[in-house]
């Protein structure tokens, strides 16, 4: 420890303000001289405002300003410099400011002339004003790191306002807000405002200006401050200029506005409008501030587009309709950006598209529909007639795709529509979700306005899926079934397009039409991606049957040989077994009890032995009006006996089978030997005694019907000019197209189904919730079946009266407020 | 480590072993190693009994904070165990660690006496208390990006002559031997090109490393640059042995533990600082020229010399002679009895100046300095960014004169070339304004704390304070100095002073003088206001009685005896009966906590006080008379008086409190 004693000298805060330095030796000893310290800072401050601070020692200056501080005269010094500022404002700056302020500036005349002139005067005043304002914030700057300590004390307490600040603030007081000349009444911020709109003006009509210039006036007027506590909000810029400018731009866009919608055409419009979006955007970032972007947008969007956009999409002639009917992209786009700006739901472009597909749909409707359900005419019809006459084959087919081709060109104007709006929508709309949607609503509204179209559509489909769509290629149809399957998702009633495409299926499947198994699969896969599990369940069913009736047969065969019976039989059986659930097939009893051949017969048995083997317990029915058969008929023509391969329904078969053994058979002895309904009869006889190629029997007498009495027999001298041929059956109708006999019997099934379906619906939603109201069970029933289809109110209202009746639910007690309860 | 998970016994037994194996292996470093030297000792000892001003000296001395005593204990455990909010944040303040998921660290927040001590551990995360270093490091690594104020002397073009390097030639000298030595050869260069088979990557990489950043995780190779990683970690290891410097590419690509990482860095940072710390003692204070304050204007340096100086910054000796002189005296001798209890360290830097000069002429000292270091003060950055003339080239190095003495001169540097702040007592205060002046927060809070402590104003474990202190401390220049440069700490620490030694000072016509002033600093003085000083020394003055009070449960007996102080006495036989039977337990011998200080300082305070009470009031003499064995009841007695006291000269004053 150091005792007192030992001599050393106290800790004591430095004499700071008695420095040694000769500067400062005048000064006495405690006390600092005020006026003499500042008076050297009022030197250096009133050297920085001359632009002349080069020589001035920053140190210097500093330890000055920190003397009066700490000698606690930081707020007079503060006071000084505040007076000190106001006097170099007003004196110097605002002198220079004003003698450019001349009054041809405000003159509002448009004489040429004067207007260049005024011009230029703008422009000089505008550059010394923004040259005034930049010098005054550098001297500013300079004063404030000079008073640096000072400010950093006073913030600290609580005085908040830096010297820069109030520097920057005075400017505003004595230059910008004093009066602008004697003779003029406005203030100079006012003169520049104006000055700066009148450039803007003219830049909008397309003078080229100083922009450099207007973006200087603009930052300073950013810079500074309503008020002295600088929030965001005050600056002079947002306060003053930008409501004047957005006011003035107002003006000038809403008689633009109607300028254009009267003058020019929608093109010309939206091409405009969209270049002052553009023109406006490029004058905040060269010249404004980008903060004044949105603001000014917005105005062009109300005054420009949302006040006229409806009625140019209505222009007649140059309108939406037109851009759409002539693919104008660009014009469609520069509308819907236009749209999008003022509408994100797009209502105006919406309904305009909308509209216009909806015509057109129609359009399509009615000519698809005229085709298919106007009777061919008698005309085509006798044409046909001697057409068949001519050349006997093609016509009946031709005959039968009558209302094929109806479907197919329904389906195929549906999609050159789709086509063409997809492009529109993804050139013009930019895919953009409202308008897809909207353009799908648009598609189903037409689609389903026809009744047809699942039928069509599923007509449409089996004609690709058939080998017989052979004039495309492989990739064509590809796409074309892509397409179909597309147009599925826009239909209502799906379960009708499931009943129709069902039937078709089975059919293309029977008759071994379809162009291959695995196409039919890929098409169930992509009508499974969009329409799910339920709506395909049944046609994979089909597929399945097919498959393992095919393994069956093979097995079978593999069965007779090893027991050596196939050779003697002679007879290759290709039976198909098909699970009676699945196949869109009814049954009439009469088809059930035919008499095969014995050989037939044999075969036949052998296999039921052979399948009941292998599956116990199940039943076979036999088919025979859904077969076919080939067969070997030998003819003696003179020494060379011919043999013709002749394939055709097995009817056919089993009564050419009669005539191994008898030499004539009356109409009603062949019915009652074969046991074939006699309607069948008539139609296999129609082919193979009356049509003119295979006439295999003799019919007696000649005539173009069938009679119970007539007589056939065995005809030796049958002809035909190939080896193998197919007996066709005559039929006046057509295998795929519906008369309209059988599409309402369709109609009634598809209802049927749909009975069960929303029997179903009810009794699990009840079951879930055990008591609801009407109106609840009604839309929870809609919409567990709009998947499907839309069922009717009144379907549903029988099929819960329907559900009462069995017992399954009982009505609510109240009777005003109508529910349902489900009983166990 | 420090995964946010809490650890496992089992995981933390695991992580522990490892912990101690790697240490033992060398590749961590302890972080609390064991410290048996006497300065430890007396640090450990302090921290127990919450002596400031001795823990102030020990840190100075150099004692290891973070060291740990033969049981386990480090500095910072013991002052928190013994929950002396002061020594755990001076503490920390001066780089204790107290770390979250380390056992010591857990350890202390453990043993937290209470929620306001573990509160304030917890505050000092590792960023804020182990890296003093991180501020230097980072002004550093700043200045290779900084454009304005322009310091850079030398520009090295890599080889595609896009963004050349700008660099410091003191830097680069300091920090590399190679060079330093192409340096000394040609100080004069003011241009290098980088030869083009050394990737543009690395170069920056290495140079990266001088400035004490940190190491890039990126190397920043790869298509479009021109090289791949590989090429730009061999080239790094070729500058690096080129420059003298560690092998660079094994610290980048060891890069993976996150604690030895930080080890490493710390260590490098370390390492620079001191490096950049002997070329500043080298070169910045060997080169300074001591002259005639008259002549020192017309120094005049080249713009080129072997330093890189850029500018010369200038201080005067004080015009007062003799003051200074004793100064310079006193620090030379305390330099020799530097074990004396005082001990105020000097900064190792510091060099004694000859004290042998003519006295009729006053002289100065010209140091040559480097903006790029002085721009750390916002004062400096202000003047080399401005329009005035130190911003401006001139064909000699410009001086500036600061406004302080050559030696808190060279403290201000030291601080600002490597961060160090040792200095004492005796320039504290200089260094405070000179500090304040020139902006420079953390070397203020540095002067403010080292007088709060040294001169240390608490009544524990300090017997012959008084009187020294009385000699040591112009405390009502401390006081104002507080209020100019606005450190509340300071404030406190007057207050505190004042409170404990209250006696010495009440009739003193200066401390009517200053309870004026501090009454004064409130603008538009309201007759409700309070005077901040006299708030802050009642406030201190109880806590010097109640301290004792407390220690005995005397608290409600001193509420009653208030009230009965006017009247007589005379239950005081019962009070003191009371005392003498609770006193015995009022001495706790436990042992973490030595409590055995008040007590004993307590006698030892009692004569001044005594005097003190003899001098002025009649009735005291009486009171003393009665009571003069039982130093409660005059504890109690002389809190009154002095309450009174103010109270007395609030009304000479006619202010109203």
């Amino acid at each position: 420890m150091i005792g007192a004693g030992r001599g050393r000298g106290r800790i004591r805060a430095p004499r700071r303000l008695t420095m040694n330095l000769p500067l400062r030796q005048a000064f006495t000893k405690d006390e600092v001289d005020f006026e003499q310290t500042w008076e050297v800072l009022h030197k250096a401050f009133r050297e920085i405002h001359a632009r002349n601070a080069s020589n001035l020692s920053f140190e210097e200056l500093f330890r000055n300003a920190y003397k009066l501080v700490l000698k606690k005269k930081g707020d007079f010094l503060f006071e000084k410099v505040k007076q000190l500022e106001i006097d170099v404002l007003d004196n110097n700056v605002r002198t220079q400011v004003r003698r450019l302020a001349t009054p041809t500036i405000l003159i509002t005349d448009t004489n040429d002339s004067s207007s260049i002139e005024r011009r230029a005067a703008g422009e000089k005043f505008m550059l010394q004003l923004t040259k005034s304002f930049q010098e005054h914030a550098t001297e500013a700057g300079m004063i404030t790191d000079v008073l640096m300590y000072m400010d950093r004390i006073s913030t600290s307490e609580g005085r908040k306002t830096s010297v820069y600040t109030v520097a920057l603030a005075l400017f505003r007081e004595r230059v910008l807000q004093a009066t602008a000349n004697d003779e003029l009444a406005v203030t100079i911020l006012e003169l520049l405002e104006h000055i700066i709109l009148e450039t803007i003006a003219l830049e909008r009509s397309g003078e080229m200006v100083d922009r450099p210039l207007i973006k200087a006036s603009c930052r300073m007027l950013e810079n500074l401050y309503e008020s002295l506590n600088e929030q965001e909000s005050t600056r002079l810029y947002l306060t003053s200029f930008e409501p004047k400018f957005l006011d003035a731009s107002r003006e000038y866009y809403r008689n633009e506005g109607k300028m254009l919608v009267q003058e020019a055409d929608a093109t010309t419009f939206c091409s405009t409008a969209r270049r002052r979006l553009k023109e406006e955007e490029d004058r905040c970032q060269q010249s404004l501030s980008t903060n004044t972007e949105p603001k000014i947008k917005s105005v062009v969007e109300q005054e420009l587009v949302s006040a006229h956009i409806t009625d140019v999409i209505n222009l007649p002639g140059t309108g939406v309709k037109n851009m759409l009917d002539n693919d104008k992209m660009e014009d469609l786009q520069n509308m819907y950006e236009l749209v999008k700006r003022v509408d994100s739901r797009l209502k105006p472009l919406r309904d305009a598209v909308h509209k216009r597909i909806l015509e057109l749909g129609n359009e399509i409707n009615t000519s698809a529909n005229q085709i298919a359900t106007e009777p061919p005419s008698k005309a085509r019809q006798e044409k046909k007639d001697t057409e068949s006459k001519g050349k006997d084959k093609p016509a009946p087919a031709k005959q039968l795709s009558q209302q094929t081709v109806a479907a197919i060109n329904w389906v195929e104007e549906v999609l050159k529509l789709k086509t063409k709006y997809d492009k529109i929508s993804e050139r013009a709309f930019r895919s953009d979700n409202v308008m897809e949607k909207a353009l799908e609503v648009s598609f189903q509204d037409f689609i389903n306005e026809n009744s047809r179209s699942p039928e069509f559509l599923s007509l449409f489909l089996d004609q690709y899926l058939k080998s017989s769509g052979k004039d495309k290629s492989e990739a064509e149809v590809d796409t074309l079934l892509d397409n179909g399957v597309t147009l599925v998702q826009y239909l209502a009633d799906k379960d009708v397009l499931e009943t129709y495409y069902h039937k078709h299926m089975a059919k293309r499947l029977l008759m071994g039409k379809s162009i291959s198994r695995d196409v039919e699969r890929q098409m169930l896969v992509k009508m499974k991606m969009r329409l799910g599990n339920q709506f395909t369940s049944k046609m994979e069913g089909l597929l399945r049957d097919v498959e393992l009736s095919e393994n069956l047969t093979n097995g079978y065969r593999e069965h007779m040989t090893k027991l050596g019976e196939g050779v003697t039989h002679k007879i290759d059986f290709e039976p198909s077994i098909l699970t009676t659930t699945v196949w869109p097939i009814t049954i009439p009893e009469s088809d059930r009890a035919c008499i095969f051949p014995k050989e037939v017969e044999l075969v036949k048995e052998s296999f039921e032995k052979y399948y009941l083997s292998k599956h116990t317990g199940r039943k076979l029915t036999w088919l025979p009006h859904m077969g076919d058969v080939t067969m070997r008929a030998t003819y003696e023509k003179g020494a060379k006996p011919i043999t013709y391969e002749i394939s055709g329904p097995t009817y056919c078969m089993v009564i050419l089978m009669l005539f191994n053994e008898h030499e004539r058979l009356t109409f009603s002895e062949i019915q009652q030997l074969t046991n074939i309904p006699p309607d069948k009869v008539t139609q296999t006889l129609l082919s193979i005694a009356v049509a003119p190629k295979t006439r295999l029997l003799k019919k007696e007498p000649m005539s173009r019907d069938i009679n119970p009495t007539d007589v056939f027999s065995y005809n030796e001298k049958f002809e035909h000019s190939f080896r193998k041929f197919k007996v066709a059956l005559v039929s006046e109708q057509s295998n795929k197209v519906e008369t309209a006999e059988q599409r309402k019997e369709t109609q009634k099934k598809a209802d049927d189904e749909r009975g069960l379906a929303i029997d179903a619906a009810v009794v699990r939603i009840m079951k879930a919730r055990k008591t609801l109201t009407h109106q609840q069970l009604m839309t929870e029933t809609i919409d567990i079946m709009k998947s499907r289809f839309h069922p009717d109110v009144a379907m549903i209202k029988r099929k819960i009266e329907s559900l009462i009746e069995r017992e399954y639910l009982e009505r609510g007690a109240d009777s005003a407020n109508p529910s349902y309860n489900y009983l166990a | 480590m420090s995964n946010h998970s809490l650890l496992r016994k089992d995981q933390l037994e695991v992580s522990l072993h490892n912990e101690k194996k790697l240490i033992e292996e060398g590749v961590l470093k302890e972080d609390n190693p064991l410290d048996l030297t006497e300065d430890f000792r007396r640090l450990c000892e302090a921290s127990r009994r919450g002596d400031l001003k001795v823990c102030q000296e020990m840190i100075q001395e150099g004692a290891n904070i973070n060291a740990k005593d033969q049981y386990d204990y480090t500095p910072l455990i013991l002052a928190s165990l013994c929950g002396h909010y002061e020594t755990v944040q001076l503490l920390l303040e001066s780089g204790a660690l107290c770390e979250r998921d380390t056992f010591q660290g857990e350890r202390c927040l453990y043993n937290a006496l209470n929620d306001r001590i573990r509160n304030l551990l917890l505050s000092y995360d590792y960023s804020k208390s182990t890296d003093p270093l991180q501020p230097l490091a980072a002004h550093l690594t700043s200045l290779l990006y900084r454009q304005q104020p322009r310091t850079c002397d030398l520009t090295v073009a890599a080889g595609n002559d896009k963004d050349p390097f700008e660099l410091h030639k003191f830097i680069l000298a300091a920090r590399s031997p190679y060079f330093k030595k192409k340096l000394d050869t040609a100080p004069e260069t003011t241009a290098w090109k980088l030869p083009s088979s050394i990737p543009q990557q690395s170069f920056g990489i290495a140079l990266k490393h001088l400035y004490l950043g940190e190491l890039p995780r990126e190397l920043g190779g790869g298509p479009g640059t021109g090289f791949s990683d590989s090429e730009i970690l061999a080239g790094v290891d070729r500058i690096s042995k080129h420059l003298e410097i560690k092998n660079l590419s094994e610290l980048i690509l060891d890069n993976s533990d996150r604690r030895l990482a930080r080890q490493r860095r710390q260590d490098d940072v370390q390492f620079g600082v001191s490096q950049l710390d002997a070329w500043f003692r080298n070169n910045v204070l060997y080169h300074a020229i001591e002259i005639e304050t008259s002549k020192a204007n017309d120094v005049k340096w080249d713009r080129v010399n072997g330093i890189f100086a850029d500018i010369l910054l200038r201080a005067d000796d004080d015009e007062d002679e003799d003051e200074d002189g004793d100064i310079v005296q006193k620090l030379t001798g305390d330099t020799n009895v530097s074990t004396n209890a005082l001990g105020i360290p000097l900064g190792t830097g510091t060099p004694s100046r000859s004290p042998s000069r003519s006295r009729s002429v006053r002289k100065s000292k010209l140091y040559p300095c480097h903006k790029a270091m002085l721009i750390r003060s916002e004062f400096f950055m202000t003047m080399f960014d401005s329009h005035f003339k130190e911003a401006q080239d001139t064909p000699h190095l410009q001086i500036i004169p600061i406004d302080c003495s050559p030696a808190v001169l060279e403290i201000i540097l030291a601080f600002l070339y490597s961060e160090r702040s040792d200095f004492g007592l005796d320039i504290a205060i200089d260094v405070l304004f000179a500090s304040d002046m020139l902006f420079l927060e953390k070397l203020k809070t540095k002067a403010a704390v080292i007088i709060s402590t040294l001169g240390n104003g608490t009544a524990t474990g300090m017997q012959d304070q008084l009187q020294r202190d009385d000699v040591d401390l112009d405390i009502y220049e401390i006081l104002r100095a507080a209020w100019t440069t606005r450190v509340q700490r300071l404030e406190e620490f007057a207050a505190r002073y004042f409170a404990y030694r209250l006696e010495q000072y009440i009739d003193e016509p200066a401390f009517a003088e200053i309870v004026k002033e501090s009454a004064g600093r409130i603008q538009a003085r309201q007759e409700t206001d309070t005077i901040e000083i006299l708030d802050d020394i009642k406030y201190y003055l109880s806590e010097r009685f109640r301290l004792r009070f407390e220690d005995t449960g005397f608290d409600e007996a001193l509420a009653a005896e208030e009230q009965a102080q006017h009247v007589e006495l005379q239950n005081i036989p019962n009070i003191g009966d009371f005392e003498t039977s609770k006193k015995p337990a009022g001495v706790p011998t436990d042992e973490g906590v030595d409590m055995s200080s008040p007590p004993r300082e307590l006698e030892h305070e009692v004569p001044p006080q005594q005097e003190v009470s003899l001098e002025h009031e009649g009735i005291i003499r009486t009171l003393d008379g009665e009571v003069a064995g039982d130093e409660f009841e005059q504890d109690a007695m002389n809190y009154q008086i002095l309450l009174g006291k103010i109270d007395t000269l609030l009304d000479q004053l006619k202010l109203d409190a």
